[in-house]
């Protein structure tokens, strides 16, 4: 390596962790906030505390958010994984030309701006007559979150060999057993890797959400609202909490990533 | 393969997913265009075709004027996070060795994590006695806090480029960590300088990634309407925040779909466009 690349190298490693730091500073400040409290713009080195986070229990509306938010969160995962597999399915073994413009479909709500899919959502709910509740925000993040899971459940599909499931027809196996006991196996990982990534999308959805909700609040939603008055040190447990929920679930994702990798080389 | 295909096509729940996408995206999408084009009297909404919200918009200047401002405001947010992403990306594929599956997921937890709470959190970070002025004043750069971080359009830009970053790092190192290095050293071979390297090979094969992110940035920074309405202040407001305001507030939901469906014209020509620009790229 010569002097000028080693000076390059520095510099990088230099701006990449100013970056990793700013990406940080909102979320350590979050939780920094929830165990200090500040007066005036200044730290009091004494509050130390861990106390929001049992007064939290008391906080009834910051947890019926959270219940919503999983409650959402949960039934996302389940349409738009079963949704998803039989999508990339038909994608896989169709020779139909009606396939581009299905995925072309599928993709619309992913890469146009957030606020079209939810407020054409909000405007068919009214056409329709049907009251806006958590069940549309899920149909809403449903159809957020297809485009991501077709495309991870899709590449895994595209990776088998066809001769897999057609000696399982061979071996007398019905296309139930076939499906259950030979394609599902093989597509396990992909379809938990696509749930949870589903799942902590769902989680902070906000900007279609905003247009989505009826009474019921999630969680982003409740934050949203309650920053108007300030964020009380319980508001700030809560964002720690499910931070730390969030970073687990990424972490697992990452792992199982990793491992199904190490899996192919055999 | 035809025996999966004989079995899952004809069944039920694939023609229940074919409707199931018509009808949550499709029409929709048709319905919010439709709406543009009625108009409304006091709370009714008047379901009769007229292009009297497309002439609003085209007449009073402050629409046409706010979404070119947006535009450029998205292109700035783009451009910052092309200029601080690209570097990162190519140190974790470059120099970043064993380490640069775990600094890019680094990178990564911080889009999943509450996006609401970035923002605000922002807020106490570039505001008057925030962590910035008071890390500044107590270096003694400063005498007075400074303040044309909160409140304005500076503040938009600073929150959306710390929330988007991520988005243009990772397909753009994906790319980069495709190129095997015997291309780069049988370049070196050849006589190539290091920034020729970098100029006729590196960067031509990151392009496409490159692209892909910043689209995302800009989409995202397009038709952003929280962030501006939480860290932008009166002088901050943006083309998204205005389409917003026109469901909730001031209920005017037909004019307000006139506005998104600006909007999602310009939204459609991009992704076209780069679909189109990187088709012919690749070829």
């Amino acid at each position: 390596m010569t002097r000028s690349e080693n000076f390059t190298k520095y510099i990088l490693a230099g701006l990449t962790g100013l970056i990793v730091a700013a990406l940080y500073a909102p979320i350590v400040l979050t939780i920094f906030y929830s165990f200090y409290k500040s007066r005036k713009g200044k730290i009091d080195w004494s509050s130390f505390s861990y106390e929001p986070y049992t007064k939290l229990i008391f906080e009834r509306q910051i947890l019926e958010s959270l219940m919503n938010s999983i409650y959402v969160g949960i039934v996302t995962v389940i349409c738009s994984v079963i949704i998803g597999f039989y999508f990339a399915n038909y994608y896989h073994t169709s020779k139909s030309k009606m396939k581009e413009l299905l995925q072309f479909i599928i993709f619309l709500p992913f890469l146009l701006p957030p606020i079209i899919t939810g407020l054409s959502l909000l405007i068919f709910f009214r056409e329709i007559n049907l009251p806006r509740s958590l069940n549309t925000v899920v149909i809403g993040h449903t159809i957020f979150v297809l485009a991501i899971v077709f495309k991870i459940i899709l590449n895994k599909l595209e990776t088998l060999k066809p001769s897999l499931m057609e000696s399982a027809y061979d071996l007398g196996a019905s296309k139930w057993q076939a499906f259950y006991y030979v394609l599902l196996p093989n597509i396990k990982l992909s379809l938990i890797i696509a749930g949870l990534l589903a799942f902590t999308i769902s989680l902070d959805e906000t900007l279609i959400t905003l247009f989505l909700i009826g009474n019921d609040t999630t969680w982003p939603i409740k934050l949203w609202a309650k920053m108007r008055v300030g964020f009380s040190k319980q508001v700030n447990a809560s964002v720690t909490l499910i931070l730390i929920l969030t970073s687990l679930l990424v972490l697992l994702i990452a792992s199982i990533i990793s491992r199904s990798e190490k899996k192919i080389m055999y | 393969m035809n025996l999966i295909s004989n079995y899952f096509n004809t069944s039920i729940w694939t023609i229940v997913s074919f409707i199931l996408v018509i009808f949550l995206i499709l029409i929709p999408l048709a319905s919010f265009l439709s709406y543009s084009f009625f108009t409304v009297d006091g709370t009714d909404i008047i379901r009769e075709f007229s292009l009297f919200n497309f002439k609003e918009f085209f007449v009073d200047e402050i629409y046409i004027r706010t979404f070119v401002r947006t535009i450029f405001l998205a292109i700035i947010v783009m451009t910052c996070c092309i200029i601080l992403g690209y570097p990162v990306a190519f140190f974790l594929a470059r120099y970043a060795g064993r380490y640069k599956y775990a600094i890019l997921l680094m990178l990564i937890i911080p889009l999943f994590m509450s996006y609401i709470i970035k923002i605000y959190m922002m807020r106490s970070i570039l505001g008057y006695s925030g962590l910035i002025n008071k890390v500044l004043a107590m270096l003694g750069l400063i005498e007075k806090p400074l303040e044309f971080f909160l409140w304005n359009q500076n503040s938009v830009i600073i929150t959306l480029v710390i929330i988007l970053l991520p988005l243009i790092i990772i397909p753009t190192f994906t790319s980069l960590d495709k190129i095997p290095k015997n291309i780069i050293e049988a370049s070196f071979d050849l006589g190539c300088k290091p920034f020729q390297a970098f100029k006729y090979i590196i960067f031509p094969i990151s392009f496409p990634g490159l692209v892909v992110g910043s689209i995302f940035v800009f989409i995202l920074a397009l038709g952003d309407f929280v962030t501006p309405q939480l860290v932008g202040g009166t002088s901050g407001f943006t083309y998204g925040k205005i389409i917003y305001s026109n469901f909730g507030m001031a209920f005017n939901w037909p004019f307000g779909a006139a506005l998104a469906s600006v909007l999602l014209f310009v939204s459609v020509i991009i992704i076209l466009l780069t679909n189109y620009l990187t088709k012919r790229l690749n070829r």
